[in-house]
């Protein structure tokens, strides 16, 4: 499959500080990659250089075949950025805001009205964006993302702090962007999400990349399967279990569990995305 | 650099861009500025000086005065009615002329009875007088022994107030709005985090400079032709003026663009122009104040701006004369371009810095 981004050795300083250090992944088109890591961990200074807003100080990162350094306008004009901080025009309406932008990337027939009916905001076009509520402000900076029907689009935190409804509704639009054949690069703290939509994870920390998978290779990989049971003893009394799924002695132990005990409930458990994060880095994802 | 996309933010920047305070004392301060100094110094809302006339006889100072454009008169059949406005400012002064004036004046003498209204303008009664003398001159055919006493009260200087003021408010009108506009735009759209969103869409920040430079550009230099005008000073030089003004204002922008470049809050923009305007302004200072050495004023960039504008207008001078300041000033602003640009080159780069 054809590769949307590529990205070598990238690196970027602030001062003494190595705030991307020496990093490399590619992206192919059509996935959805997950970005994870605490704040800090140098993933938004990657996206900056992702985007051309900021020159890397060693190595390149190649969009749809395009150097980002040398060709930031090409790179710009195919791409859609979905930032974490509301920096919408509040004094202008939604319909007004989205055409501002579509007239900067030269989209012919722009309709607007179509766009901010795919993200629930039919009705409000002509409303001042200062009275949006938070989630209403975060479909608009989505369809906004959307006007040039970009190739790649960069999420940043796209559901951050909003309620389940909405987080569903914009997980429903990335999934249709992924379908249109749009490549998704998701910037989250949110490991639920992050298991739910990516092909693929990378786990952020201190500037490099310490893991990049699936979420399924990476639970096979670093996580513990386990099976967890209830079992009643004395009585009343209800005591927990775990069997190690992957010990030679599993099936002898699962017999024995069965035979000799009095078992409630019997369950396999994974690790989730969140674990893995804190075995591969030693670090919390919401540090 | 694409026109249309200039186009697009510039009408994005004048139909939804801030109406702040700063856009309303870039038009406010200026026009105000002009108006109180020309109504305290100058000649705004001042009619011509009005003088009334009650002739006992039949002069033939009657016809002269009213062929006259720089007076207005006013005939009076009697003497409290002349009176009467006298008093209440109707008229500036009111003479009345003995029967047999004209006889008088050619044999040598005559008595000339005059009222003057208390807070009539002194350069209305210098008209008055000046145009009597005339008249009188006109009829005797040679020069009386006619002396009109003028005692001017409060300053005597010879440089008229409404003449120094005039560099302060010019400079206000272009700088002001010039230089605060695109700088307070910017620094908006920093703290709004808007800039980030049109640093990632094709607009480049060259584009973004050039569209806010523009309209900054624009309201200097209509506000700079407004207050010449209301100071009644847009009467000659138009297209040297316009070229003056005009460069001043592209100066004004330039100077609020690095400023908002840089300055990520308002307080400190305003804390900058209280610290600038000592830069900005030090020429209209120097004009306000004649007995301060003359040759100061070529220490600030602004005097290349100020200087043609007061020789084209109060010194009446033609564009020949001001070549020289025009040449250094065109210097200035492709000095401070190229700054701008590098600027732009850096800000393209390190667009995280501008957020």
């Amino acid at each position: 499959m054809e590769k949307s981004i590529i990205v070598e050795n990238l690196a970027f300083r602030y001062g003494n500080l190595l705030a991307v250090d020496h990093i490399s992944f590619d992206v192919k088109a059509g996935e959805i990659l997950g970005f994870l890591g605490p704040n800090g961990a140098g993933k938004t200074t990657t996206v900056k250089m992702l985007t051309g807003q900021l020159h890397p100080y060693a190595g390149k990162a190649v969009l749809l075949g395009y150097d980002v350094t040398k060709n930031p306008d090409k790179v710009q004009s195919r791409i859609g950025v979905c930032f974490e901080q509301t920096n919408l025009y509040e004094q202008m309406s939604a319909i007004e805001n989205l055409k501002l932008f579509a007239v900067l990337f030269g989209v012919d027939n722009f309709n607007g009205y179509a766009l901010l009916q795919r993200v629930g905001l039919a009705g409000r076009e002509k409303d001042k964006v200062s009275g949006y509520s938070k989630g209403m402000k975060q479909r608009l900076m989505i369809a906004r993302s959307l006007v040039n029907k970009p190739q790649i689009i960069f999420m940043d935190e796209p559901t951050s702090g909003l309620d389940p409804v909405s987080s569903e509704a914009i997980d429903n639009i990335i999934l249709e962007e992924r379908d249109r054949g749009a490549t998704i690069f998701l910037t989250t703290h949110d490991m639920w999400e992050a298991d739910k939509l990516c092909d693929r994870v990378a786990f952020m920390n201190q500037g490099k990349i310490e893991a990049l998978d699936s979420p399924r290779n990476l639970k096979q990989q670093y996580g513990k399967r386990s099976l967890i049971a209830e079992i009643s003893s004395n009585g009343d009394a209800i005591v927990k279990k775990e069997i190690d799924m992957d010990s030679p002695n599993t099936a002898a132990e699962v017999e024995k569990l069965l035979t000799n005990e009095k078992v409630i409930t019997l369950h396999s458990e994974e690790a989730t995305l969140e674990d893995i994060f804190i075995k591969v880095t030693g670090r919390r994802l919401t540090e | 650099m694409k026109l249309k996309r200039i186009r697009t933010l510039i009408k994005n920047e004048v139909f939804h861009g801030p109406k702040d305070m700063v856009l309303v004392m870039s038009v406010a301060m200026p026009v105000l500025l002009a108006l109180f100094f020309n109504l305290a110094f100058g000649n705004i809302f001042s009619d011509r000086a009005a003088l009334g006339l009650l002739d006992k006889g039949d002069s033939e100072m009657a016809t002269l005065l009213q062929s006259s454009s720089s007076i207005n008169l006013k005939i009076y059949n009697n003497e409290d009615d002349l009176k009467a406005a006298a008093a209440n400012g109707s008229i500036d002064m009111g003479i009345i002329l003995p029967a047999g004036f004209d006889n008088m004046i050619q044999t040598g003498s005559a008595d000339i009875q005059a009222y003057t209204w208390g807070e009539s303008m002194l350069k209305h009664r210098v008209i008055i007088g000046t145009i009597l003398n005339d008249a009188i001159h006109d009829i005797s055919g040679s020069t009386l022994p006619v002396n009109i006493e003028t005692i001017a009260l409060g300053d005597v200087s010879s440089v008229p107030w409404n003449d120094r003021l005039l560099p302060m408010i010019i400079l206000t009108a272009i700088f002001f709005g010039g230089m605060m506009l695109p700088a307070a735009s910017l620094i908006n759209e920093k703290n709004k985090h808007t800039l980030e969103a049109l640093s990632v869409s094709p607009a480049t920040i060259g584009e973004i400079f050039t569209a806010k430079g523009t309209i900054g550009a624009m309201l200097a230099l209509v506000m700079g032709v407004l207050t010449l005008a209301i100071s009644g000073q847009f009467h000659s030089s138009f297209l040297s003026l316009i070229l003056v003004m005009g460069l001043g204002a592209v100066m004004a922008a330039q100077l609020g663009l690095i400023a908002g470049a840089y300055i990520r809050d308002m307080n400190t923009l305003f804390a900058l122009w209280k610290f600038g305007g000592l830069l900005l302004f030090g020429p209209a200072v120097v004009y306000m104040f004649p007995q301060i050495p003359q040759w100061i004023g070529y220490i600030f960039p602004t005097f290349y701006v100020i200087k043609p504008v007061v020789d084209l207008t109060i010194n009446g001078l033609g564009f020949d004369s001001i070549i020289f300041e025009l040449v250094i000033l065109i210097a200035i602003v492709a000095a401070i371009m190229i700054i701008i640009n590098r600027i732009v080159v850096k800000l393209s780069s390190q667009a995280l810095r501008l957020n």
